[in-house]
């Protein structure tokens, strides 16, 4: 198992290196055929670049990579690029590219689009971002993703992308959608308390192993509602990270038996008003 | 006025050559963590206590000039005794309001001052009127006419570099009195236009300065410069400014045309003093502006009292957070050593981010050195200076070394050691080993 990064440094973009130059480097590289796992980082001002600059030449050179199931679109962090500036773009040509991937992580959602998503093999979708749109949500309702096990959605907030609502996160609730999903992530939202009320009496939560709903903004009120689920009681793990409940709430979490994370407790802040999700720049 | 001369390099000799000078003349403010933190490294190597100078009295000596602040100086040195010259140690004249409205009252543009050391830059800003001074609010944190400030400060410094020379000739020895740190460097680091200018001229490796340094005097002229060179993240800083104070990290999407300020200053449009006077103070935690017109507000008001602006250098990271390192170089060898991080663009230690030891952030022992070297060449470029402390950004991916700022008080630091000894202690065994 080969995992390899590439990306290109603050120095190297400026002294005019390119992220395609490295790409066919290694696929030129007979080290290639044995790349299990492709983590694509900072390809240059992502805040103006999207991954068109180089998603042509990896396709390109496909079967330069036979052995790939594991793909990273993005990862980057702030000191990179602000999350909700990455822009992205159409990526389903990626996995028509790459028909035994087995996972795949995008991070940043600006002109992100994943029309017509279906692929027999993948069994992980991650998307990172501050803000998922609506479109997106909606191409992720209507894949058709067979093998799919874990979906992992930030959900972010409405200055950063999200420009849609709880009708269009709910759907994902659905159990017949991916008959196969164990793992269930709809985190870093504004309306984690929402999306944890709904999830509560979702009966998906019958065939998953874990319910992911941290970095959010999640307090009591939601928390109450998952506390009161039977169906919750049947998860092997809840992540509840990075929140805003109470210590009451944190106690009765732990002394609930449930295999909980209540980590990372954030404190409201009484100038501002208002409670962020984790991942919000 | 001629330059001290260097000081000769090596810790060998203690780095401060074969002069028999042990005791020593402290300027600082007299009860604050420093000045308790060098005398009892002196009580423990069993050198006599500094004799302390306060800011306070420095000032008052120094509005009556230099033959006062003269007087002062040999006064204390007769009070030390012994036969040598004692060293002189300049130390920060920071978190003390009193002296803090000192300094704004000497930097008055409109009165007379020895300007030699003061940047160009520092009479276009904002000024206050010495006897307006008394009137300022006491209140923490605000930030009040850095520039003038600066100046005050600068117009200090020529007068102590005057001061010491008259008293050391004034001495029964005669000989030239010895700064730690040399009046005319402190003034040079402390500008961080200045240091820059001075570092990059000699190779060491600062990050890109917009239009290469050239003065950029409002946010417009900023927005110009960027589009022309294409620079679109950079930190924006006080020039004068220390610690995290007055620091902004400042990105432009050419792309939608949203913008981004992280900075410690938070602002308030007061409507009770005047329409619209603008009050700006130094917040505990980080603001994050998108809104055009305030950051425009900010950066004008900040390239109206001077500012570095230099390319936004992506930093190495560790833990999920950013770091830097802070490398205190004495005597031309690097020793103390901590890494400072935060989940903020903006690393520094006033705020409350995390410190590490440098070697948990998975830095091996290649990158520790050439940070290190880079801190030391820092150093050579001050030759008057004995210590400083040097922060150092590695770049994300490469993790080659930036400096980013130099601080010739950077020698307060908590919980770390070098061979055994805190900062303040392994200075003071370099001077009583060449006793």
């Amino acid at each position: 198992m080969t995992q390899v990064r590439i990306s290109v440094s603050y120095e190297e973009y400026e002294n005019g290196q390119t992220i395609t130059e490295k790409i066919v480097a290694l696929a030129n590289d007979p080290g290639s055929s044995e790349v299990t796992e492709l983590i694509i980082g900072e390809w240059g001002e992502a805040y103006q670049n999207s991954p068109d600059i180089f998603l042509e030449d990896l396709i390109r050179h496909k079967d330069a990579f036979p052995q790939l199931r594991k793909l990273f679109i993005g990862d980057m962090d702030s000191e990179d690029c602000e999350v909700s500036w990455i822009v992205q773009t159409d990526l389903t040509p990626l996995l028509a590219a790459f028909p035994q991937l087995q996972s795949f992580t995008i991070k940043g959602s600006s002109n992100l689009t994943l029309p017509e998503l279906s692929h027999e093999a993948l069994q992980e979708l991650v998307i990172i971002c501050g803000g998922l749109p609506k479109l997106v949500l909606e191409q992720i309702r209507e894949a058709r993703l067979p093998e799919l096990t874990k979906l992992e959605l930030y959900l972010g907030v409405e200055d950063y992308g999200f420009d849609g609502g709880l009708e269009d996160v709910l759907p994902l609730l659905d159990a017949e959608r991916f008959p196969k999903l164990t793992y269930l992530g709809l985190k870093n939202s504004e309306l984690q308390d929402e999306i944890a009320k709904a999830a509560a009496q979702a009966p998906i939560l019958k065939q998953l192993h874990t319910l992911d709903l941290s970095q959010g903004t999640l307090t009591d009120e939601g928390a109450a509602a998952l506390l009161d689920s039977e169906l919750v009681r049947g998860l092997s793990f809840l992540d509840l990270s990075y929140h805003y409940m109470s210590d009451e709430m944190i106690k009765r979490w732990q002394d609930s038996g449930i295999s909980v994370d209540v980590s990372d407790q954030q404190e409201y802040d009484e100038d501002d008003d208002w409670r962020y999700p984790a991942l919000t720049e | 006025m001629r330059p001290q001369t260097p000081w000769p390099s090596g810790v060998e000799s203690g780095g401060l050559g074969d002069t028999g000078e042990s005791s020593m003349v402290l300027i600082g403010n007299p009860g604050n963590r420093r000045t308790a933190g060098l005398q009892a490294a002196r009580a423990r190597w069993g050198l006599p206590p500094a004799e302390v100078i306060s800011y306070v009295e420095l000032i008052h000596a120094a509005e009556q000039g230099a033959e006062a602040l003269a007087e002062l100086l040999s006064e204390r040195l007769r009070r030390v005794g012994g036969s040598g010259l004692p060293l002189l140690r300049l130390d920060a004249p920071g978190e003390d309001d009193e002296v803090e409205r000192a300094m704004i009252r000497l930097g008055d543009p409109q009165r007379p001052g020895d300007d030699r050391f003061a940047p160009p830059w520092s009479v276009h800003a904002s000024a206050i009127r010495a006897e307006a001074v008394r009137g300022l609010r006491p209140d923490k944190g605000l930030i009040r006419y850095p520039a003038q400030w600066f100046r005050g400060f600068c117009r200090l410094l020529a007068l102590c570099e005057q001061a010491g020379a008259l008293a050391g000739a004034a001495h029964s020895t005669g000989a030239a009195l010895r700064w730690i740190n040399a009046p005319a460097d402190i003034a040079q680091m402390f500008d961080k236009r200045q240091c820059q200018r001075i570092l990059a001229a000699r190779g060491v490796p600062v990050p890109r300065m917009l239009s290469l340094g050239a003065e950029i005097g409002s946010y417009a002229e900023l927005r110009a410069a960027m589009a022309a060179e294409r620079m679109n993240r950079l930190f924006i800083k006080l020039a004068s400014g220390s610690g995290a104070s007055g620091v902004i990290a400042y990105q432009f999407n050419p792309r939608n045309g949203e913008e981004r300020a992280v900075t410690t200053i938070a602002m308030e449009q007061s409507s009770d003093s005047g329409a619209g006077k603008l009050i700006l103070y130094n917040s505990k935690r980080l603001r994050r502006y998108t809104d055009h017109s305030t950051i425009r507000t900010l950066i004008d008001w900040l390239c109206g009292e001077g500012a570095q602006i230099e390319s936004w250098i992506p930093k190495a990271q560790a833990h999920g957070c950013s770091y830097d390192l802070r490398q205190l170089v004495v005597a031309g060898q690097a020793c103390h050593l901590v890494a400072r991080l935060s989940r903020s663009p903006i690393t520094n230690l006033h705020l409350r981010n995390e410190r590490m030891e440098a070697e948990q952030t998975g830095l091996g022992k290649e990158q520790l050195r050439r940070a290190a070297a880079t801190a030391e060449s820092t150093l050579a470029a001050f030759p008057g200076s004995w210590v400083a402390g040097v922060d150092v950004l590695l770049q994300a991916e490469s993790l080659s070394p930036y400096v980013v700022d130099v601080n010739p008080f950077g020698d307060l630091l908590y919980h770390v050691r070098y061979q055994g000894m805190n900062p303040y202690e392994w200075q003071m065994k370099l001077i009583r080993h060449m006793m």
